[in-house]
């Protein structure tokens, strides 16, 4: 656990210091926490909203990541935002849902490791973004372009393609908001 | 999108966001200062300034609400962290409600009790409630538009700290002009001013600080 919490902050802190690749593999590693969190809770839902609940839970904590202070412990700070949005995800969805701290222990020592089919439905949502974001967002999320070649290919420079696809990240968020009321 | 794909997406987006910390005084200051300067150049400050800053009654005037407006941004911006439970410094601000308290106990005991009810009315009790919430209206927005950057998960809590760290910033620049300086009218409608700024705060905390 303690173990966890370590290599966690280091991977978020270097995160923070705007190495991507450590965000990636943080993002990768609380994944699956994220989704044992949701499923365990979400069984009364119809449907299986269990993944979109989770990509919501993403798009929250990227959109908040700089609200973590590395001297502080992270994960209080992630089961914070996860609960929060979690039970905001479930009142949503006509479904209340009950959080109490202590069971992310529980949640924590068993999550599955098993990979389920991940149909989440932020796609749907890039087609609401306008035209050129959703062609950024597919072309970096989906295609696996970088900003250089996005840039070139949308006779963007590198600098707007970031900051295009920081917006249409926050853009997204607002509209699973939306999406949801 | 698959999950995965959400996080290649998420990992690419390295633009970073300002800390709400780092944030609150550069919106905060210039707004409360414009507020401040252009309510001054109309109204005045008091003749009598640079000794009322220093006299220990009229110096409360200035150190009481300058203390809850510290105490109510910097826990706001406490409560800007999600896991943050800590904003709300109640025996600090206990300390000062019992000094507010206290003078007004000191005044009534060496006032003549006939005197009490004019201490309190004073004769500017409308401009007072209508100056500060005027003054402190255009900072708490400012706040709150910071705060929004946060993740607070006790937003009508962190709302009503904005609020009261906006009134006791505006009751500060108030009492650059006030000329009432009996405890019992200063702390009765500073007081009166600020709670209407932290229940404005409360009050549209959990609307505007959702996330």
């Amino acid at each position: 656990m303690t173990d966890q919490e370590t290599e966690w902050a280091a991977l978020l802190r270097a995160a923070n210091a705007g190495d991507g690749r450590a965000y990636a593999r943080f993002l990768h590693a609380i994944t699956p926490v994220l989704r044992g969190i949701v499923r365990a809770k979400g069984r009364a839902l119809r449907g299986d909203p269990t993944e979109d609940i989770v990509q919501e839970v993403l798009l929250a904590i990227h959109l908040k990541r700089h609200t973590w202070r590395d001297d502080c412990p992270v994960r209080p700070w992630l089961f914070a935002i996860t609960r929060h949005k979690v039970v905001d995800a479930f009142r949503a969805r006509g479904a209340q849902v009950q959080l109490p701290i202590e069971d992310f222990a529980d949640i924590l020592a068993a999550v599955p490791d098993e990979d389920p089919t991940e149909r989440g439905d932020a796609l749907k949502m890039i087609g609401h973004l306008e035209p050129r974001a959703a062609e950024i967002v597919r072309a970096i999320g989906i295609d696996g372009a970088d900003f250089a070649e996005t840039g070139r290919r949308m006779a963007m420079t590198e600098g707007a393609v970031r900051v295009a696809l920081h917006r249409a990240m926050k853009r997204l968020a607002e509209l699973r908001e939306r999406h949801m009321e | 999108m698959k999950t995965d794909d959400l996080i290649t997406l998420l990992a690419a987006d390295a633009v970073p966001e300002r800390r709400v910390g780092q944030m609150l005084p550069i919106a905060f200051l210039p707004v409360l200062a414009v507020a401040g300067a252009v309510f001054l150049s109309i109204i005045g400050t008091r003749p009598d300034l640079a000794a009322a800053l220093v006299a220990p009654v009229t110096s409360a005037k200035f150190v009481l609400p300058g203390a809850l407006g510290l105490l109510g941004l910097t826990g706001a911006v406490r409560l800007s962290r999600p896991e943050g439970r800590d904003g709300l410094r109640l025996r600090a601000l206990l300390v000062v409600a019992a000094v507010a308290a206290a003078m007004v106990v000191w005044t009534l005991m060496i006032t003549p009790p006939e005197g009490w009810a004019a201490g309190v009315r004073g004769s500017t009790i409308l401009p007072c409630l209508l100056s500060i919430p005027a003054l402190g209206l255009m900072p708490l927005g400012a706040a709150l538009l910071v705060l929004r950057r946060g993740a607070t998960t006790m937003p009508r809590l962190a709302g009503a700290l904005a609020g009261l760290g906006s009134g006791g910033a505006a009751t500060v620049v108030y009492a650059l002009h006030c000329t009432e300086d009996n405890p019992l009218f200063f702390v009765t409608w500073y007081g009166l001013a600020l709670l209407a700024l932290t229940a404005l705060g409360a009050s549209v905390g959990p609307r505007v600080l959702r996330w």
